[in-house]
């Protein structure tokens, strides 16, 4: 009864138009007063704690970093770099956009800022060679999901914060997974780019290839920095982040001088701007959590899906529908949140390792993200490239089969997600 | 400009003010302590600052969201009525907004109230806790206050929903060859 009325109230909430934090938060806070003898202080004493949760420190960490990669000229020079190295293929300009996405993606957590970074430039440059505008948005809106599944990534930050899962193995599991889809995506270039005859861009001379991997390894390294220091037991996740933020502006101001520290407090603003953004969403989410918890919810649906007898392929299958459905009206974030309390203490049970469920589920959030209604790359790819909402969807419909066959991939072999930590021995 | 514009102005600064200085504090602080701890040494009292500060920058861009309507809702059904509908609408997504902060304005007050009450100290700040708190029934307060904001300005028809331009910008650019430009 308390669940129903709790859905009930969030989606009324989210259908008026009501922000999602506080539709998340609104229902949290009736069902409580409602059903149980929860007090308003413990709701807000429970917002509170939210930004005192180690983990979520990273958040605000990664996305001021991405903002200091973005405006500082690094995913232009990753964009160069691309493009020496592919451009001279059939559709070289558009397997180049998929490749910088790849790259972008490997110092930014957030899909959307990874389609602004590279779809700002590469959209307008594929349409100008004489690709058609729909082509040229698809392509960028599914590879900058790219930006979640290679690390860093926020949403395997939420993952491991809410699991107590390491997010560090999380990191590292997330590269193989990232690396086949995007050479599934290049593939799939590759194909309607003989079909379509596409054009191809010149070739670059060696030298020059060497050159533009060099402007572009003051970006690129940031990875190896993360994955390392992380790895070596240098600093935790929370302090790889400071670390990325605070390398991002040594690079974009020192190195690469495109940034002037006056431009610094302007940085500031908009990082700090979206991440108080996405932290009311959370700290919001994390009272619907507990108001699951505490109507022991989890549970209830736990007994149920256990009393199916569904065997573990079969529940993943469940999964994998619950997580696109939800996807598809909520920013992933949210969606982790929301459901992870369920899914986790079953998929525990039925043996399926947290690593290989985060990894499916930040893929799941993928496709959320390119999928009406609120497909957040969506909106993002229709501003950069100015076209109707309408035109976006169409463009990324087709690109769904690439990204669902690599989730069937991911869900039903492992061994894809847990191969690498496991051969690092983290796991 | 007129006073009441002046004073919003300063208020509008400081906001964006705060919120970067309290990012560029967070961020320096995480920093440091990874260098200090090459080093063997580290503050005792920076972690707790720094989720503090992180408090502080939260509560206090939640009002910044609502200004600039950054907060994301699902407009999808919104986009679809007619003005007058959608103003309704609006003014109702806004009431429900408003309740929000209400119940969360007052177990805010609850849990400051009872620090006072408590009187204790931060674990490593030497500052007591219900100072360190004290901004959360405030912020709720300054939500409530840009709600209502936003709410004239839907009802006077300047603004047509809650998160409504950014994603109607988005939309209403109707031409399908992109923008000149």
């Amino acid at each position: 009864m308390s669940a129903l009325f709790l859905v009930a109230i969030l989606f009324i909430c989210l259908a008026m138009s009501v922000p999602v934090a506080i539709s998340l938060g609104l229902a949290s806070i009736s069902t409580i007063l409602l059903f149980a003898d929860q007090s308003l202080l413990s709701l807000s004493q429970r917002f509170f704690h939210t930004t005192q949760i180690y983990p979520l420190l990273a958040v605000p960490f990664f996305i001021l970093a991405a903002t200091f990669m973005t405006t500082g000229g690094v995913a232009k020079r990753m964009i160069d770099f691309a493009n020496a190295l592919v451009g001279h293929f059939r559709g070289g300009l558009a397997m180049a956009a998929l490749l910088a996405c790849a790259f972008f993606s490997a110092v930014s957590g957030s899909a959307p800022a990874t389609v602004v970074a590279v779809g700002s430039v590469m959209i307008a440059g594929m349409i100008r060679s004489g690709y058609s505008e729909r082509f040229a948005a698809g392509v960028i809106c599914n590879a900058g999901t790219l930006g979640i599944l290679i690390p860093p990534s926020i949403v395997m930050v939420i993952y491991g914060a809410v699991t107590e899962s390491s997010i560090g193995n999380l990191f590292i599991a997330g590269m193989l997974p990232g690396a086949i889809l995007t050479i599934a995506m290049m593939i799939t270039i590759a194909v309607i780019a003989r079909r379509q005859n596409l054009p191809r861009q010149p070739k670059v001379s060696l030298k020059e290839a060497i050159h533009t991997g060099l402007e572009a390894f003051w970006g690129l390294i940031l990875l190896v920095i993360i994955l390392g220091g992380i790895y070596l037991g240098i600093f935790t996740p929370t302090e790889a982040a400071a670390v990325s933020a605070v390398y991002a502006f040594v690079v974009a101001v020192f190195i690469y001088k495109d940034i002037k520290l006056k431009d610094v407090p302007q940085v500031l603003t908009e990082s700090a701007k979206t991440t108080a953004m996405l932290m009311f969403i959370i700290a919001n989410a994390y009272l619907f959590a507990f108001v699951l918890t505490t109507e022991q919810i989890p549970q209830i649906a736990s007994e149920w899906i256990v009393g199916l007898g569904l065997p573990p392929w079969g529940f993943l299958i469940v999964v994998n529908i619950l997580l696109l459905v939800f996807g598809n009206f909520m920013e992933p974030t949210s969606v982790v949140l929301i459901l992870t309390p369920i899914i986790f203490p079953i998929a525990t049970q039925m043996g399926i390792d947290p690593v290989h469920l985060g990894v499916m589920m930040v893929l799941n959030m993928q496709i959320g993200l390119v999928t009406p209604p609120v497909g957040l790359n969506l909106f993002v790819t229709a501003s950069v490239a100015k076209m109707p909402m309408e035109e976006v969807i169409r463009a990324a419909i087709p690109w769904l089969l690439v990204l669902l066959s690599v989730l069937i991939i991911i869900t039903y072999v492992p061994i894809v997600s847990l191969i690498v930590p496991s051969l690092l021995g983290v796991l | 400009m007129n006073t009441g514009a002046r004073i919003r102005n300063v208020i509008n600064h400081l906001e964006e003010g705060f919120m970067a200085t309290a990012l560029a504090i967070m961020t320096l602080l995480t920093f440091i302590q990874v260098v200090l701890r090459e080093f063997g040494t580290g503050w005792v009292w920076s972690l707790e600052a720094t989720t503090y500060v992180f408090a502080w920058l939260v509560l206090v861009g939640m009002s910044y969201g609502v200004r600039t309507q950054s907060h994301i809702a699902v407009d999808i059904i919104a986009r679809k009525m007619s003005p007058t509908r959608r103003r309704t609408m609006g003014l109702a997504a806004i009431i429900l907004c408003l309740l929000y902060c209400g119940f969360m304005f007052y177990g805010a007050s609850i849990f400051v109230d009872r620090l006072i009450m408590l009187g204790n100290n931060a674990r490593d700040i030497p500052l007591p806790r219900w100072l360190l708190t004290g901004i959360m029934p405030v912020a709720f307060a300054l939500l409530a206050y840009r709600f209502v904001e936003l709410g004239w300005a839907i009802s006077k028809g300047e603004v047509k929903g809650l998160s409504a331009e950014h994603h109607t910008a988005v939309t209403t650019n109707k031409t399908p060859n992109g923008d000149p430009s």
